[in-house]
């Protein structure tokens, strides 16, 4: 293994990243360069550390006080670091076309299955690291305080192998993935397709689930072994080894420090081995049943569509479930919903409800904001042809509420069988979530307008990583505004309710004329010219 | 192994209303672009008359494909005027893209779908009836050897079948105007002679423009009815190939040495033999 070449090769892999976008987008600017991130990391960590240097000085904490909080937070940082890397990593970095992966240079390049695997690992937890930073910085204060530096250092230590555990478990999916998708070789037929699709989204959920830490978590605290399973489970080992020595069990936490160093150089070896034997991505010829030339579909003229606008939207829904690279996005809906039914009854009443909203909400934002990206460059025909940005804007808001309306009055119905709400309740939580899932359908086309990258290259997104990071953030404040009145004003009657209920209409209304408004202006701006 | 079609009905017709009709189906004057500090044309003026085959010539990042962009109305210029069949492409896009078929540089296809559902995509892009659609395409796939593949996905084609699927997508809807951006790069030598006879058979039957960039001088020499020699963003040279060859003064020679004499890349020997050491 070259070490040299490994660190060429990460480097490439980051500054695709960085680079994504537009073809006009300045090579030698700084944006573009890995140092970026690690500014971004600098930045932040010291940022989180001043904000809670000033908080902690206000609030004046006890010693006991500042011991319990060290104790309480450094344990479980590389668990949220390893859970940060896999969700968003499964989200944002299997995105890579088959096309694309077949012709990847890292296939014909003298680089062996190690070296890209290292090289590819370090860029994806190079590229996550700015969460754990902040998370280190947000803490540090507290530490000093608490003269607990020598568990903040190893703490330090152990977010970043979990940065690495995640990142290797990433690899793990895109390797399965690609051995997924030859499911269908030989075969013919749409079953084919939706074997094919179903496989993909079974690989990728049951990875997501038997990683996910909140997972497994859930899952001991309802059988009651927490303790058990802290133990047993590999991802909670650097979690044990720093409880116990806070706890001052240094022997103790030695080994489990040990095991996960073990665990970690594990998995490596193993998602080698998977990318050795799964990593042939030839796109595979796949035959249908002949084709009935036909127009308009009938289920979307009645809404209004044109023969052009429907032939869009069918088109882009073939790509949403025959797409490896666009079922991550199917999935997400489900690892959620899964995780909220493990959770169990525990939550209920309110807490259902907002968390219903926020993954409908949440899944249209991310359809919608991979709407116009997953064109690629394909998008170049849609400027070619007679269309209108109108056009356009129905066609991509119809592709985006079609899947999440879906998955709206389904989640709705599940949630409410699930805790036993009456009719009527389930029908008032199909109609907030329905208005969240269009609000968000049309503020993810928004930035889906302004943020879409459309390269074919190593580390493509659907979306800018700024775009990303500014719609989730701000969809998910819109969701909060959308969904805590409505939910309010429905689970605890009083006489408040009907001005609860008449706010949550009000801000709907207005953040959708507003993000209707902002989605039309975009199209029109991206439609103007071709972006590469 | 069926033969496309020349004559009816992809000609629809043996007269010649191209030269009766004969009028500017393009109109590029004095149109200019830049992208940040880069001049990528300059005050290029030409056109391409009804039922003219045109090539567009140059060196690699002469401004070729810009070009084709902006008559299309994919970038918008910032100078000068563009018409198409006597509708300005900025006032009247959609208007103006009804009459056009394009053939991009490197043809990105939606490689999720069959290759008929391609077709048949695009065919509803252009508000083509479903019958009059299924029989013309079943008639290109055959005419290009694509019959029995079309119901496999693209993603599975070779990048000739995929340069097929585009070159049959910008003719099914049989355009006025071909914008065409290297049309044969990948081609079998069968389909290619198949694309330039079927250029002329349309330019010469039923008065189809054709605006034309390759690289392979031959088959511009072979099809072209005039020539547009683009060199860093300006029109260097424009005319028949016998005029190119009379400002040139190599009267008797091929296009590509008058080519190279006019973009002043002739003299290469130094650089081979550079590269060759």
């Amino acid at each position: 293994m070259e070490l040299h070449r490994v660190r060429r090769l990460a480097s490439t892999l980051v500054a695709s990243q960085l680079r994504a976008g537009r073809s006009s987008s300045d090579p030698a600017s700084f944006f573009g360069r890995p140092e970026l991130i690690g500014l971004i990391d600098l930045a932040l960590f010291l940022g989180a550390a001043g904000l809670v240097q000033g908080g902690v000085g206000a609030a004046s904490l006890s010693r006991s006080q500042v011991t319990a909080l060290t104790n309480g937070l450094l344990p479980f940082l590389p668990l949220i670091a390893t859970a940060v890397v896999l969700v968003a990593g499964v989200m944002f970095e299997l995105t890579t076309t088959a096309k694309f992966a077949a012709s990847d240079a890292a296939n014909w390049l003298p680089i062996s299955p190690g070296e890209y695997l290292l090289a590819s690992v370090s860029a994806i937890a190079y590229t996550y690291s700015p969460a754990i930073a902040a998370a280190l910085g947000g803490v540090l204060p507290i530490v000093l305080m608490g003269g607990t530096l020598p568990v903040y250092l190893a703490t330090a230590a152990f977010s970043i192998v979990a940065l690495f555990e995640g990142a290797i478990l990433v690899e793990m999916v895109r390797s399965a993935t690609q051995r997924a998708s030859s499911v269908t070789a030989g075969r013919r037929g749409h079953a084919s397709l939706l074997a094919r699709a179903s496989v993909l989204i079974l690989v990728i959920l049951l990875l997501q689930l038997a990683f996910n830490p909140v997972f497994l978590l859930g899952i001991a605290q309802r059988l009651g072994t927490v303790a058990l399973a802290t133990a047993a489970v590999p991802f909670f080992w650097s979690t044990e080894a720093l409880t116990q020595w806070v706890g001052g069990n240094v022997e103790a936490g030695a080994v489990f420090a040990i095991a996960q160093l073990a665990f970690v150089a594990a998995l490596a070896y193993i998602a080698i081995d998977f990318r050795e034997r799964s990593w042939a991505p030839t796109p595979i010829e796949v035959q249908l049943e002949a084709h009935r030339y036909a127009t308009r579909n009938p289920v979307l003229a009645l809404v209004g569509l044109s023969a052009a606008e429907s032939a869009l939207v069918v088109k882009d829904l073939k790509g949403l479930v025959r797409r490896r690279e666009m079922l991550p996005t199917l999935v997400v809906p489900i690892v959620l919903v899964v995780l909220v039914l493990v959770e169990g009854s525990a939550l209920g009443g309110i807490v259902s409800v907002l968390w219903v909203g926020w993954v409908a909400g949440f899944f249209a934002l991310l359809v919608a904001g991979s709407s116009i990206g997953q064109e690629r460059r394909a998008i170049q025909s849609l400027y070619a042809f007679p269309l209108s940005v109108g056009s356009l804007v129905r066609a991509k808001a119809t592709f985006v509420l079609v899947p999440s309306l879906i998955v709206a009055a389904a989640l709705a119905v599940v949630v409410g069988l699930f805790f036993g709400l009456s009719a009527p309740d389930v029908l008032s939580v199909l109609l907030l979530v329905v208005a969240a899932s269009i609000v968000l359908t049309f503020w993810g086309l928004a930035f889906a307008a302004r943020y879409s990258d459309f390269q074919e290259r190593p580390r493509p997104q659907f979306l800018r990583p700024i775009g990303m990071l500014a719609a989730t953030g701000s969809g998910m404040a819109l969701l909060f505004a959308i969904l805590v009145p409505g939910t309010l004003a429905l689970l605890y009657p009083s006489p408040l309710s009907v001005p609860m209920g008449l706010l949550g209409a009000g801000l709907t209304v207005g953040i959708g004329g507003l993000a209707v408004y902002w989605t039309r202006s975009g199209f029109r701006q991206l439609f103007r010219s071709l972006p590469f | 192994m069926a033969a496309l079609p020349t004559g009816a009905p992809l000609s629809g017709g043996t007269t010649d209303p191209a030269r009766d009709a004969r009028g500017s189906a393009l109109q590029v004057d004095g149109i200019s672009k830049s992208f940040g500090s880069v001049q990528a044309l300059s005050s290029v003026s030409f056109s391409v008359d009804a039922g003219e085959i045109v090539g567009l010539l140059g060196p690699n990042g002469a401004g070729k494909s810009t070009t084709m962009r902006a008559v299309l109305g994919l970038i918008p210029t910032d100078s000068g005027e563009i018409r198409l069949f006597g509708k300005n492409v900025g006032v009247d896009p959609e208007g103006t893209k009804r009459l056009s078929g394009y053939v991009p540089e490197a043809p990105a296809l939606y490689e999720f779908l069959t290759g008929a559902e391609y077709l048949d995509f695009v065919a509803d892009m252009y508000g083509l009836d479903p019958t009059t659609r299924a029989g013309r395409i079943q008639q290109f796939l055959m005419g290009f050897e694509l019959a029995g593949h079309e119901n496999s996905l693209i993603s599975g084609y070779s990048q000739g079948m995929k340069q097929k699927v585009a070159l049959i997508a910008a003719l099914a809807h049989r355009p006025r105007l071909l914008i065409l951006d290297e049309p044969l790069n990948g081609l079998d030598p069968r389909s290619a002679r198949v694309t330039k006879d079927l250029l002329r058979n349309l330019a010469a039957h039923d008065g189809v423009a054709v605006l034309f960039s390759t690289h392979v001088l031959e088959i511009a020499q072979a099809i072209c009815d005039r020539i547009v020699i683009l060199h860093r963003g300006h029109v260097l040279a424009s005319g028949t190939v016998a005029a190119l060859r009379d400002r040139a003064g190599l009267a008797g020679r091929d296009l590509e040495e008058v080519f190279l004499a006019l973009t002043g890349t002739g003299d290469l020997k130094d650089v081979v033999d550079a590269l060759s050491r």
